[in-house]
């Protein structure tokens, strides 16, 4: 007689169980080097910090800054331009892209560099002025475009071309048989993206272009919490009540109305510009065909590999901890929990922490915690454990519960997460190349990963070690999401519809 | 007497790249005659007339099932695009933003007849069905050729309506090959019929001459009700 034995722990072939050993052997793996990692808290006594600065939100100082609608308009007019040039740089790259794989290589390299890693590249050759800004926004979204805009394209449904009589051009039958098929969905993409820019707008601040985050980062640093509160809120209204001023007939006339704000614009000289693409950011050796001075040239890189490895770590501490805050959030905002008030708080709280930059939440619990990985992994973590959590609830919400008055913890183990934990976790997978990029910029707070050294470099006026370094993080990013790709669940995350909007919300 | 004959396969075998849809097809598509195309629904009516219209050319009037509109353009474009290929690219992207007047004439006097007035700036995602099947005769109707070849083009039509469209459809091409659903319209309005069944033309005879049980034969359960799905 053979009776079945009941499988062991975790054992089993089902996608679930696949999954599940697959999200614990990520979480074991982070468990297991986080020693590794610095975590200290330094600061004398974070918790009066953190009241202070929620005194501060919680009394903002409207008044406390200086030309305030002038960073307003500002941070509006770099989000919109930017934008405007990459939706123009992107769609023709979209076009040609699928036949060019050198096309879809350069693509993937421009935007595996931050924003905020461009903008300090060009700021050495434009200096503080609305160039920088723009085109630090204009070429990543060239290549994020480019990449979107082709998958979108793809997709196209073949029966109104086919229906098309014989001897029709190619112009022809694109814009009238192909693009208005899915302008719907290219447009919904660019007003995401617009959302996405105002954000990086903002954080263009952190290296010094007025914007609101420049006032915000001297308010924050120099204590004043009432002012960086008022700040934080005008941030979050001006994200919020994007679709009441975002009006598609309302937005060329504001294009246009800040290009008189945008000036005065820098005089670029040709040679110097020159000077600094063929000279300044090559190493000198490699100039002069010195092969054993190049070598030595690479001894001289502080710290290459430590800050390799902590970028890493950091990345794949903030891939876990997304993924035990999403677990552990997403029930706030999803009608299978709670009540009215606690759900539009929950999705407040999530709306909230989503829509702040890393690099800005990472800042304040700098400020409250001192320097260490602590607040960067913190910030990691909550941003987009938040961010998946809220679309997850989104995803929630279309199941009907099948069984009736199972109590929520059996809802929630029995009927939901089985249903959802597969496209949660394409959903951080997806994330994973998003959260490389921000682990390398948040060295910019003085956290020691890729982001600190070519900030360093950069203050050095050391160009050519600092493109190298640019250029580690660009190919550290792309690997990374090649084998985020790879571990990707496929069986659920493939099927058209899921696969471009939720994804498509994923990527800043 | 002889007449000029259009279109002749013989023998031929039709398909997709690896999948014989029409295996050994002998039949002629002659000038002047009006042809129902008839059997079960994917015994490969589509792929017969995929076949004459690429043998046919510029000849042919194409109406093809409503999907082949686009939905988030006017019901005014979507006929206009039936006479893409005679603009060039310049003036195609300038009717995108403003009509044309001369085809605006006549693409209102087209819709009227079909009963489409008052539409012609609706997008044709917000139109029902039946209409939907209308902007596509309207399409097919706007890019005057000589062969109307339709796939279904009145099948969610009521009937009294399916005879007028066919009626208009037939003035003015002499020569179409059309398919059906509705056999009795296949003996009232066509001059001859062309029945598949199992991947063959079992049937090619002219109107005059067959009865509604012969057509009964093309179909394997004509007589058990859900047997027979509709089209779509």
């Amino acid at each position: 007689m053979s009776a079945e034995r009941a499988p062991g722990l975790l054992a089993g072939d089902s996608l679930n169980l696949r999954l599940a050993r697959r999200s614990l052997g990520l979480i074991a793996l982070c468990l297991v080097l986080l020693p590794f990692a610095d975590l200290a808290i330094t600061t004398h006594d974070p918790w009066a910090e953190l009241e202070r600065m929620l005194a501060g939100l919680l009394h903002p100082d409207m008044l406390a800054t200086e030309s305030l609608p002038h960073a307003i308009a500002l941070t509006i007019g770099f989000a919109l331009w930017g934008t405007l040039l990459g939706v123009v740089l992107g769609f023709p790259l979209a076009l040609l892209s699928p036949r060019s794989r050198l096309l879809r290589g350069s693509c993937a390299f421009v935007r595996a560099i931050h924003e905020l890693f461009w903008a300090l590249l060009l700021l050495q050759v434009f200096g503080l002025s609305a160039v920088t800004a723009i085109a630090a926004l204009t070429i990543p979204y060239a290549g994020i475009f480019a990449k979107v805009y082709a998958e979108i394209l793809e997709l196209t449904p073949r029966a109104p071309v086919d229906a098309l009589p014989e001897g029709v051009g190619r112009l022809s039958r694109f814009v009238y048989a192909e693009l208005p098929m899915v302008w719907a969905r290219l447009s919904s993409y660019t007003r995401y993206r617009f959302e996405c820019a105002m954000r990086s707008s903002v954080l263009l601040g952190f290296v010094g272009l007025p914007t609101l985050g420049f006032h915000l980062e001297s308010a924050f640093r120099e204590g004043r919490y009432p002012e960086a509160g008022a700040l934080l809120w005008v941030f979050y209204l001006m994200i919020a009540s994007l679709h009441l001023w975002g009006h598609r007939r309302l937005l060329p006339w504001i294009a246009l109305g800040s290009l008189f704000l945008l000036g005065p614009w820098p005089d670029i000289d040709g040679a110097l510009l020159w000077r600094f693409i063929s000279v300044d950011l090559w190493p000198k050796p490699l100039l002069e065909g010195n092969w054993s001075g190049l070598w030595q040239w690479f001894g001289e890189i502080p710290d290459l590999l430590p800050a390799i490895g902590n970028t890493l770590l950091l990345g794949l501490m903030g891939t876990a901890g997304s993924l035990v805050v999403a677990l552990l959030l997403w029930p706030l905002a999803s009608r299978h929990f709670g009540n009215r008030p606690t759900r539009m708080a929950g999705k407040g709280v999530l709306i909230l922490m989503r829509s702040t930059p890393e690099l800005m939440l990472a800042f304040i619990f700098l400020l409250m915690l001192g320097p260490s990985m602590l607040p960067a992994w913190l910030a990691l973590s909550l941003h987009n454990g938040a961010l998946i959590a809220f679309l997850v609830a989104r995803h929630a919400d279309a199941i009907v519960p099948g069984s009736h008055a199972l109590p929520a913890s059996s809802r929630y183990t029995y009927e939901l997460l089985p249903r959802l934990y597969g496209g949660l976790l394409a959903l951080l997978f997806y994330r994973a190349e998003t959260i490389i990029r921000e682990t390398a910029l948040l060295g910019m707070l003085g956290i020691a990963t890729l982001g600190f050294h070519i900030d360093s470099s950069f203050a050095y006026l050391m160009f050519d070690q600092a493109f190298f370094l640019l250029l580690i993080t660009a190919g550290l990013n792309i690997a990374v999401d090649a084998l985020a790709r790879r571990y990707r669940p496929r069986e659920i995350a493939d099927t058209p519809g899921e696969r471009d909007r939720p994804a498509g919300e994923a990527t800043c | 007497m002889s007449v000029e004959e259009l279109v002749r396969f013989d023998g031929e075998a039709l398909g997709h790249a690896r999948h014989t849809v029409l295996a050994d097809l002998s039949l002629g598509l002659r000038a002047g005659e009006r042809v129902a195309l008839l059997g079960p629904s994917g015994v490969g009516k589509s792929t017969l007339l995929a076949a004459l219209r690429q043998r046919l050319g510029h000849r042919v009037a194409w109406c093809p099932q409503e999907h082949g509109l686009v939905p988030p353009l006017s019901v005014y474009h979507n006929v206009y695009m039936g006479r893409l290929e005679r603009h060039s690219a310049l003036a195609n992207l300038i009717n995108l933003l403003r009509p044309r007047r001369d085809a605006w004439r006549d693409i209102q006097a087209l819709c009227g007849e079909l009963g489409l007035e008052g539409l012609l700036k609706r997008p044709v995602a917000q139109l029902s069905g039946g209409q939907r099947q209308r902007v596509a005769i309207a399409r097919a109707l706007y890019q005057a050729r000589e062969v109307f070849l339709g796939d279904e083009p009145v099948a969610s039509i009521d009937p009294h309506q399916a005879r007028r469209l066919l009626y208009m459809v037939q003035s003015q091409h002499a020569t179409c090959v059309i398919a059906l659903h509705q056999r009795e319209l296949a003996l009232t309005h066509f001059d001859r019929v062309w029945g598949l069944r199992d991947g063959q033309l079992i049937l090619d005879a002219p109107a005059r001459e067959l009865t509604l049980d012969d057509l009964d034969t093309l179909y394997p359960d004509a007589h058990s009700s859900d047997a027979q799905p509709e089209p779509a």
